[in-house]
């Protein structure tokens, strides 16, 4: 294993926590929105 | 290549931006090279998608021409177990990287969101959410330009961010 390959492997993991951390965003964002679909209730016709 | 998913194999498939009959050729331009016998295109064309989908397994043979192109297709590194799992590993990233969404559209997003009455989060959370979304994305951007010059490739062409 050389010094490039272990920069590599480096790089990969912060590109896939980085990558994590925007994936994270993004699902807390579109939870935001979904959160929002809940029918709502009926009115009680009486 | 135990380790390897179905859905990477579609995943990696599509960030190289390869259809079935693509992938299908490559399979079959590896053998090739190698001096190997494969199944006919037609044939390669109908299991493809059933080895992504799960619904049975490549044969050894297969499995190691997906790893020559793997290989072949990120450049430069060296071959071996170890080396095999990074490319794996590099391979899978990527292509999640490819998945995501560009600014504009985290954005629109946090704009959607905003709009919504009732939210579990105040405006200020949820633009610092969105903010964070795009430092990380950025982030990415560089992370991804950093492996293409590391790799050699010409590849971040067809990476997003």
């Amino acid at each position: 294993m050389n010094a490039r390959d272990d920069k590599i492997r480096q790089v990969v993991a912060e590109l896939d926590a980085h990558v994590a951390e925007v994936e994270a965003s993004v699902a807390a964002l579109k939870a935001l929105l979904a959160s929002d679909e809940v029918p709502a209730e009926e009115e009680d016709p009486s | 290549m135990t380790d390897v998913t179905n859905e990477t194999l579609r995943r990696w498939r599509q960030s190289q931006g390869w259809d079935v009959p693509r992938m299908a050729r490559e399979l079959r331009k590896a053998a090739r090279d190698s001096g190997e016998d494969v199944a006919a295109h037609h044939g390669l064309v109908k299991m493809i998608p059933q080895w992504e989908r799960g619904n049975r397994a490549p044969r050894e043979r297969y499995r190691l021409l997906y790893l020559k192109i793997f290989t072949d297709a990120l450049g430069g590194l060296p071959h071996g177990m170890d080396a095999v799992d990074l490319v794996l590993r590099l391979a899978e990233v990527r292509s999640r990287a490819a998945s995501l969404p560009g600014p504009g559209q985290i954005r629109a997003l946090e704009g959607a969101a905003l709009a919504k009455p009732g939210q579990t989060m105040t405006p200020a959370e949820i633009r610092a959410l969105a903010e964070q979304a795009i430092a990380h994305l950025h982030q990415v951007a560089g992370k991804l330009a950093e492996l293409s010059a590391l790799l050699g490739d010409d590849q971040a062409g067809q990476d997003k961010p």
